[in-house]
């Protein structure tokens, strides 16, 4: 005798709503999944060559505006009087001596021998437009030269790199910040890490072309603010995102001034 | 689902492509300034220090 169990007709009617609930799950799931991936491919597209294309896009505009900055451009000559070093004195003097220099009646001081050092100065460029041209030919991005802007606010750095405005300009005393994109916008600052000290750093400016010539390459902190101080001397110091495709750190190269419409008076203030 | 959207959308045949040509555009620019803040953010923010 044999006993035939036949599952009840209900049973099939719940199974199919389930399996129809599941399949929506996959589905759902499956189509979040493919839209993550188009939204994380856009992302990529967007920030590799969109933005490229659109700093591209600037430069012919920013090209026009540095050559007429260059034709309008006021330049004047100035008394240099090279910061007096209170860290360094002479080694015949003995420890613990304080260091007077001599001054004239008037409280100047005294310039003992030489020619006046005169520098050329030129106006100060309006925020937000370009005034300067940076070229370092080891480099093959930035061989034929990229526009710097007065600025560093995030609109400046998308048309190009930026100057720090409370920094001396290129060629002047001190210590002359440039920030540049390193993966975007035309990343013009993008093989940064690839200079060896003596690697030449050419900026152009109203005053004539400027030479550096790079002494070291460090990696800070974002927030190391020491690296904009003023240095003794003419310097250049590019700053760089670190490392690629991340904001994580700072890739600094320090470069000195060779030479260029004020190397020389630099070099006789040394 | 694309479909759907376009189907939900009111009006005759042109009145629903230029609704959707618009809501392309407009989501096209949203992702535009949406990117361009999570790049300057998280994977370059141009350099500067401070």
């Amino acid at each position: 005798m044999s006993e035939t169990v036949t599952a009840p007709p209900a049973a099939a009617g719940e199974a199919a709503p389930r399996i129809g609930s599941v399949l929506r799950i996959v589905r759902g799931t499956g189509w979040t999944l493919i839209w993550l991936g188009a939204l994380t491919l856009g992302f990529v597209v967007h920030q590799l060559w969109i933005t490229t294309w659109l700093a591209q896009l600037n430069q012919a505009d920013l090209d026009a505006e540095r050559e007429a900055y260059f034709a309008g451009a006021v330049i004047t000559e100035v008394e240099y009087e090279p910061p007096l070093d209170p860290t360094a004195p002479p080694s015949s003097v003995p420890p613990g001596t304080t260091v007077v220099p001599p001054t004239n009646g008037d409280g100047t001081p005294v310039r003992v021998a030489g020619a006046p050092l005169v520098l050329k100065v030129e106006a100060p460029p309006e925020e937000h437009t370009t005034f300067a041209l940076i070229r370092i030919p080891a480099l093959e991005r930035l061989r034929d030269g990229w526009n710097i802007v007065e600025g560093v606010t995030r609109a400046d750095l998308k048309n190009g790199a930026g100057h720090m405005p409370w920094t001396p300009l290129p060629g002047q005393p001190g210590n002359a910040v440039i920030s540049g994109h390193r993966t975007t916008y035309g990343a013009p600052f993008h093989e940064l890490d690839e200079l060896t000290p003596g690697d030449r750093i050419e900026v152009e400016t109203a005053l004539g072309t400027h030479v550096y010539e790079v002494r070291e390459s460090i990696i800070v902190k974002p927030t190391e603010l020491w690296v904009t101080e003023p240095r003794q001397g003419a310097w250049l110091t590019l700053t760089t995102c670190n490392p690629k495709f991340s904001a994580r750190e700072r890739l600094v190269v320090f470069a000195e001034l060779v030479a260029g419409p004020n190397a020389g008076v630099m070099r006789r203030a040394s | 689902m694309i479909r759907r959207a376009y189907r939900a959308l009111p009006g005759p045949t042109p009145i629903r492509v230029a609704t959707s040509v618009l809501i392309v555009a407009a989501a096209l620019v949203a992702l535009h300034f949406f990117y361009d803040w999570v790049g300057n953010t998280f994977l370059d923010t141009g350099g500067t220090v401070g």
